[in-house]
């Protein structure tokens, strides 16, 4: 822990105090949206058009969450369990694959000479100068020509690097002292068995910085899913909803029932963060902050 | 030495993914265009349907119609919603993953025509001649009927009946001509009630020009005709109305379209389609309105029709089937069915002398018909008129001579470069 | 790298067998160690080279073509237009062309108004967060942050509702006696806006004579126009959700600043304003341009939000070259117009990014100190974009 006293003397009271209620009402813009989300999806429709604040409905209501679980005994409901389901396999396939590519990867771009290897970090790093959005006709083409388009291949293979994680690994791996992989290849261990029982062991901290990563990242992926798919039976959370909220699946606002499912979509990541928070901010900060 | 020694890494790395790619197009076929390959037609078949909905009514019932002709037939269909059917469509066919059946929009028609995506299958169709000449029309592309027109639309304009009770006007009082209307609509507006909502489209102020004498294109769709007084006429005169405060666009009053806010009291007149009785009676039952036709302008009476055709895919595996399945969608019977579930008007003649008996109060927009200026259809021309609602949306600022210019060089430009 | 000429002659001096032994050891360790090198980076040349080289390879060429997506464009049967359609965005007249340049327009002023904004308020929350005293500081940055985590398209949900002509906003603005715009059917230009209502334009022809002459299909009064009022509801969402993460690396960078200095400026007597500006901005200068040029290249790609929010509307007004590259593709299927688009942007966000790297290795220099302890600061950004793609 850094010496905790502060450098200058502290603010004299009433400045304290309205430092602290001006930071509140501040925090409050960043929490409100959220609170207002989750009171408007237990409104009816009329309700959340008529009372656009109010934070505690008069008579709450799940129907909308019923409507999304398919209860809703309504003619037609939004199929959220498929959207869900689709996110939440996609996702799992993806962040194994970063990890574990990523990792190794940056293993060997870190430690094992091999012919080319200067090159190829050429090549990461401009592959990280590119910009997604640009690659989002570019993508289709490529799919489509590998047959690939609209199939769960197509939207998980694309995904499985990414050049960003590898750069994570491979910073990682160089601050580690070479003694222990020296001493492991003296006792005769090969790369693989010292990468993966000397070098991984060693690095929970990025490896579960770099899955966190890599969950939030496949979850929240939007325009990779738009350009890979066409069948509604692909929809991820991100897609399902932006179709249902830019005028799919019928007229109307239905905002409680859009929000509702906006609000579900949150969740996964929100307690992720919640329990990896530390984790999140040192992927945001590669761990310079210490706490 | 280090450097010529990674540059031939790299080389050979650059080696593998090019054999990589080639054998993955050899292999993947992905834009192989030979024809499809048709499965077989005694066994059961799984259809895609893709179908861009007005609503909850219309999904429904098209679930409904399918799962009956899946059921009788053994074979299986799954209905797709599309948000935006174009841009969904035009991803399908650009990647060879077309759904087997869907709604082809007319403004898309002769693009998906041209570009050979659509089967024409209006040859297998023994009876055609019971569907509406026009309308046939609209969807042949070379002289060939290529895909049966799903129904009929056309605009009329509907009063909620209260808030014009309230207003202490009569039936007497239901506006033909555009001076009525301005009148009306201005009595009309007061509270949160807007006189008259529409959306800021050609697909409903396009009336207004027709109305007023003039049209986007002339009668044979080749040469462009938007930057004529009488269309000049008609935007001012919606202009007008709109500094008067008595029209206002559908967004402005936060509804999705005419329809919403007709139905959430924002607007006590609306223009709109018979689709709009569809959506009433599902969203808004309790609300109580009235369709007239459109009042008439300096040119006499004016209105636009409008249809979806049930397209089949050029690279469908299951075309047989999928001809079958539309068959039996646009049978007259399953026509009244759609009519009676979502207000949609039949495309069969036949079945639409049935359903003007059976629903008077659509008296108006059955009549429309007969007069009705029908869409559009020129291949390209999709991004000219999205451009044309575009402008349209801030007509309240712009001048309509500078927005009618824009069209007529825009569309120009497309006449000049399909020739 | 060792010279392979090693191996041809290995076990040939007799005397020396020894060092001979112990010299040959690494060399095949280092040839076994290269191959088990190549195969381990195996499945990163593959994915990217497949998925990202050759795809603008590729996009490359179709940029050069015009076609609708209903053929095959790497057939002889192509139609080959050369740089049609990079003439039909930048020197040819028409409809085109004035879609680009109204993209671009609301894309500037996009960037203009983010970029500065953002960086500021998380410069801001930074050093309120980073107050040695303060209760409560762990969970203010949760909050400051957390809507950086949550996916665009849901924060977009939310924003969509909380702006709606009679939603959350309007009413909050209704308490303080304003009466807010119809936030994302409002097309007009805040410029005009503003001049209009302090009197000095007439409201009804905004722009007066500047709306008769124009460049690249776009009058004057267009490109002067500001961002549109529903632009503006965009620039909110994403100062809002990018905040909480420059916030973090202003606050590594803050915390990075050692103690000594500003002990030894307390010691000179300086106060609050002083140290700020002598001692803590100038030590915080090379993260305030990463976070600049992160910025700047960010905002150049907005894409999800106007996807949500509206596609453009009102009035072209929210149209960014992201979405029109999208749209010219996918909705009006001419994917080689598409394709042309995706490049022109990406010749704006390169040189951003080259400047981005260029900062980033001047600062290598004097950041490795940082590095011991894990990387310092400047890292955050790659792993930014690096997580998007």
């Amino acid at each position: 822990m850094a010496d905790e006293r502060p450098v200058l003397g502290r603010f004299p009271r009433p400045a304290r105090i309205a430092g602290r209620l001006a930071l509140c009402a501040f925090a409050l813009l960043y929490v409100l949206p959220f609170l207002i989300q989750l009171a408007t999806s237990l409104k009816t429709d009329p309700d959340a058009a008529a009372h656009p604040m109010t934070l505690f409905p008069g008579n709450p209501t799940v129907a909308a969450y019923r409507r999304l679980f398919g209860a809703g005994g309504g003619v037609e409901s939004v199929p959220f369990l498929r959207w869900l389901g689709n996110s939440a396999f996609v996702t799992v396939a993806v962040t194994s694959g970063r990890v574990l590519f990523d990792s190794m990867a940056g293993y060997a771009l870190a430690r094992l000479p091999f012919a080319g290897r200067r090159t190829l970090f050429v090549f990461l790093l401009s592959a990280m100068s590119v910009p997604p959005v640009v690659l989002l006709i570019p993508k289709f083409l490529v799919l489509k020509s590998f047959g690939m388009f609209d199939s769960y291949s197509g939207m998980i293979t694309p995904l499985l690097v990414d050049a960003g994680g590898v750069f994570i690994m491979k910073q990682f791996f160089e601050s580690l002292p070479r003694e222990i992989e020296e001493a492991a290849r003296i006792d005769g261990a090969g790369v693989p068995r010292i990468f993966w029982s000397v070098v991984l062991p060693m690095s929970k901290a990025p490896l579960i910085t770099l899955t966190v990563l890599s969950f939030q990242g496949s979850w929240n992926e939007f325009t990779h899913f738009l350009v890979s798919t066409q069948s509604s039976r692909y929809d991820t959370l991100t897609t399902g909803l932006a179709h249902f909220v830019s005028g799919g699946l019928g007229g109307g606002t239905q905002y409680p029932l859009k929000l509702a499912a906006a609000l579900l979509s949150t969740l996964p990541v929100a307690a992720l963060f919640f329990c990896f928070q530390r984790y999140f901010v040192r992927g945001s900060n590669a761990g310079s902050v210490k706490e | 030495m280090p450097i010529s020694r990674s540059l031939g890494g790299a080389a050979a790395a650059c080696a593998a993914a090019v054999l990589l790619t080639v054998t993955g197009c050899s292999s993947g076929g992905g834009f192989d265009s030979s024809a499809p390959k048709q499965s077989s037609s005694g066994s059961p078949q799984s259809l895609s349907v893709m179908i861009a909905t007005s609503g909850d009514a219309e999904t429904a019932a098209v679930k409904q119609a399918t799962a009956a002709w899946a059921r009788q037939t053994g074979n299986k269909v799954t209905v797709q919603l599309a948000s935006d059917i174009n841009q969904q469509l035009g991803q399908a066919f650009a990647g060879n993953k077309p759904p087997d059946v869907f709604y082809v929009n007319s403004d898309q028609f002769a693009n998906y025509a041209k570009g050979g995506s659509l089967y024409a299958y209006g040859d297998q169709i023994p009876n055609a001649s019971a569907f509406s000449g026009p309308l046939r029309d609209s969807f042949s592309y070379g002289g060939k009927l290529v895909c049966l027109p799903k129904d009929s639309s056309t605009l009329g304009l509907a009063i909620n009946t209260d808030l014009w009770k309230q207003a202490g006007l009569t039936a007497a009082d239901y506006p033909t001509t555009w001076q009525q209307l301005a009148k009306v609509a201005a009595k009309l507006t007061k509270g949160g009630v807007t006189g008259l909502v529409t959306t800021p489209d050609y697909q409903r102020l396009g009336a207004l020009m027709k109305e007023a004498g003039g049209w986007i294109t002339d009668p044979g769709q080749t040469a462009m005709t938007a930057d004529s007084a009488a269309d000049r006429q008609a935007l001012d005169f919606v202009k007008s109305m709109m500094s008067a405060g008595s029209l206002k666009y559908a967004s402005d009053v936060d509804a999705g379209w005419g329809g919403e806010a007709l139905g959430k009291k924002k607007a006590a007149m609306t223009i709109e389609g018979n689709w709009l009785a569809g959506a009433m009676k599902a969203d808004f039952p309790s609300v109580g309105y009235t369709v007239v036709p459109l009042p008439a302008g300096p040119a006499g009476k004016g209105t636009l029709v409008f249809s979806n055709c049930w397209g089949v895919a050029a690279r469908s595996g299951h075309q047989k089937a999928a001809v079958d399945l539309v068959r039996h969608l646009t049978s007259a019977g399953q026509q009244l069915a759609f009519a009676d579930a979502f207000g949609v008007m039949p495309s069969r003649t036949d079945a639409l002398a049935t359903y003007a008996r059976k629903y008077p109060a659509a008296k108006a927009w059955v009549d429309g018909i007969a007069y009705a200026q029908r869409p559009v259809t020129i291949a390209g021309f999709n991004q000219v008129l999205t451009q044309f609602n575009t402008d349209l949306q801030s007509l309240r600022t712009s001048s309509s001579a500078q927005i009618l210019e824009g069209l007529q060089r825009n569309g120009g430009q497309v006449l000049k470069n399909g020739r | 790298m060792a010279g392979s000429g090693l191996l041809g002659t290995p076990a040939a001096a007799g005397p020396r067998r020894s060092a001979a032994v112990t010299r040959r050891r690494p060399v095949r360790d280092r040839i076994r160690q290269g191959a088990w090198g190549w195969l381990f980076v195996t499945p990163m040349v593959l994915v990217l080279g497949l998925f990202m080289a050759l795809p603008i390879l590729m996009a490359l060429w179709v940029s050069l073509l015009h076609w609708d997506g209903q053929s095959n464009p790497f057939t002889g049967h192509a139609d080959f237009v050369g740089l049609g359609n990079y003439r039909d965005l930048i020197s040819s007249d028409g409809l085109s062309r004035t879609l680009f340049a109204t993209s671009l327009r609301n894309t500037a002023y996009y960037v203009l108004l983010t970029v500065p904004a953002q960086t500021v308020l998380a410069l801001g929350l930074a050093i309120v967060v980073n107050q040695r005293m303060m209760r409560g500081r762990g969970v203010a940055r949760t909050v400051f942050y957390f809507p950086s985590v949550t996916s665009s398209i849901a924060v977009s949900t939310v924003f969509l509702f909380l702006f709606q002509g009679s939603g959350s906003v309007n009413r909050m603005l209704s308490w303080i006696g304003v009466k807010g715009p119809n936030w994302f059917a409002d097309p007009r230009g805040v410029v005009w806006l503003v001049l209009g209502d302090l009197g000095f334009t007439d409201p009804d022809h905004p722009g007066g004579p500047l709306a008769r002459h124009g460049v690249l299909g776009l009058s004057w009064a267009d490109w002067f126009s500001g961002p549109s009022v529903a632009m503006c509801t965009l620039i909110l969402l994403s100062v809002w959700t990018t905040s909480g993460t420059f916030m973090l690396i202003f606050l590594a960078a803050l915390q990075g600043i050692p103690r000594s200095l500003e002990e030894a400026a307390a010691l000179d007597g300086v106060n609050r304003r002083q140290l700020l500006r002598h001692v803590t901005l100038p030590a915080l200068r090379p993260v305030v341009f990463l976070v600049l040029t992160l910025g700047l290249i960010a905002t150049w790609q907005v894409f999800d939000q106007v996807y949500v929010m509206g596609k453009g509307a009102p009035g072209n007004t929210t149209l960014t070259p992201a979405y029109l590259s999208y749209s010219s593709g996918f909705d009006n299927a001419d994917y080689g117009h598409g394709a042309a688009i995706a490049f022109v942007l990406l010749a704006i966000i390169l040189p951003l990014a080259g400047l981005q790297r260029w900062v980033l290795r001047e600062r290598g220099g004097r950041g490795r100190r940082l590095r011991r302890g894990g990387r310092g600061p400047l890292r955050a950004p790659r792993e930014e974009v690096g997580a998007r793609g």
